[in-house]
């Protein structure tokens, strides 16, 4: 973790506001730094999902920013000083955040939030993976590449084609895309394609 | 005088004061550029932004001039003057001869005239459906400023309200975000569009127009109501009811 002179890191997930907590993490530490919020309740990935915004705290112990009564204090314990929440973005849907833990105070550095958002970006992509277990070998094909999905998944016809999977199975826009996904890869198609046959209605995916 | 054409030296200013808008900027000093602009583009003698304070008295906030007779000018307009007229109103105030309104401005008028001004015109600064201030312009000469003119001051003015609003000049770590955030937008309008393709039965397009015409209809940010639509799965029937009788309308 010195791409960004953090000490720790970890993504924690908050879907739909009922399952939570921390899905990976950069070792122990992290994981106990992130899932401390959940015990309490308060902290930076709740607070940037909250605000769809990062949450950039440089230093905890700054007695004028007392942001979190419980959490502040329990990560000063710790040796944290510096806390930096990315919210991680799936389908529009803001559904967990990168947290990076430093122990030195201090503002991030502009390079290293690019840096950190470019990581947020690109962590909606194994989460993905995670909502449909099936698709686990495909992502761990070797030509597998995370950017060129990012891309892929973006495209107007994707979103649109989700937002009609979303009433024609009831279900959210991340699992929506997740569906979509998942029949591109079984029917080894592109997104676009099938996205397409979707807004044509040359195509329905059937409900569970 | 130059002779390049006023539009074009109008687009000049608008480009290069919106430029430095995108990068960081102090706020006096870009106003007070802002003023110079306006006396420059619209020939007149003295320009300045006066913004009410909490308890809604006029301060001067920047001027063309640092000369205390012009300052005078602005600050005569304690309680009365095309300013403050221009601030209670919201209205555009434009008098071209500033000696025929001794009786609209009795205390304001005749220390103007001493000061040597002809023609006073003053436009609004408005944000969030309030007055914040006014520009204030003024001539030695008697005279009409045009419509055009008008909307040159109108134009510079809003630039002074974003000016004065954006609290903090954007930086990297504020852009970003920022960009991000749009594109978040963008994905959950396209979302909705297809949602309502699939339960109107419309085209996407179509889709498109309806999520307008609701958003302008309830006064509503067309990103907000695509969100609601897309995440809030309780307020869906609602939303898609009152949707269906608009598209009837």
């Amino acid at each position: 973790m010195t791409l960004f002179s953090i000490d720790a890191a970890a993504i924690s997930l908050i879907f739909a506001g009922v399952t939570s907590g921390t899905l990976g993490s950069s070792g122990a530490s992290a994981r106990m730094y992130d899932e401390l919020q959940f015990t309490f309740g308060e902290g930076p990935c709740l607070d940037s999902v909250a605000s769809r915004n990062p949450v950039l705290v440089a230093d905890l112990a700054n007695a004028n920013d007392v942001r979190w009564p419980a959490y502040s204090p329990a990560m000063l314990e710790h040796q944290i000083r510096g806390i930096f929440a990315i919210p991680v973005v799936l389908a529009g849907e803001y559904v967990g955040a990168l947290d990076l833990f430093r122990t030195k105070p201090g503002e991030l550095h502009a390079d290293h939030l690019a840096g950190a958002i470019v990581a947020a970006e690109l962590a909606g992509i194994p989460l993905l993976d995670l909502m449909d277990s099936d698709l686990q070998a495909a992502v761990n094909e070797p030509d597998s590449d995370a950017w060129a999905e990012l891309n892929a998944l973006s495209r107007t016809e994707v979103s649109q084609a989700t937002g009609m999977l979303v009433a024609q199975l009831g279900v959210e826009p991340a699992e929506a895309l997740v569906r979509l996904r998942a029949h591109a890869y079984a029917t080894s198609r592109s997104a676009t394609d099938v996205a397409r046959d979707i807004l044509d209605r040359r195509l329905r995916l059937d409900a569970d | 005088m130059t002779d390049t054409p006023r539009e074009t030296r109008v687009l000049d200013a608008v480009v290069s004061l919106v430029d430095k808008l995108l990068d960081d900027f102090d706020v006096v000093d870009l106003l007070t550029e802002l003023t110079e602009r306006c006396a420059d583009l619209l020939d007149i003698a003295a320009a300045g932004f006066l913004l009410a304070d909490p308890l809604g008295q006029l301060r001067l906030l920047a001027a063309t001039s640092t000369q205390t007779r012009e300052l005078e000018l602005f600050q005569l307009q304690a309680d009365e003057g095309p300013c403050v007229e221009c601030y209670a109103t919201g209205e555009q105030v434009s008098v071209a001869d500033l000696g025929t309104a001794t009786s609209r401005w009795p205390g304001f008028v005749p220390a103007a005239l001493e000061l040597g001004v002809a023609s006073v015109h003053a436009v609004p600064m408005r944000a969030a459906g309030i007055v914040l201030g006014s520009l204030g312009l003024f001539g030695t000469r008697p005279g009409e400023l045009s419509e055009a003119d008008l909307l040159v001051g109108q134009t510079l003015a809003h630039i002074a309200c974003v000016a004065l609003l954006q609290e903090h000049p954007p930086t990297p770590s504020t852009v970003i975000p920022q960009l991000r955030s749009a594109l978040t937008h963008r994905v959950v309008v396209e979302q909705a569009k297809g949602f309502l393709r699939e339960r109107l039965d419309i085209s996407v397009d179509e889709a498109f127009s309806l999520l307008r015409r609701y958003a302008r209809v309830h006064r509503d940010h067309l990103t907000d109501v695509a969100r609601q639509l897309m995440t809030e799965p309780s307020s869906r029937p609602a939303l898609l009811e009152r949707m269906t009788e608009l598209a009837h309308d």
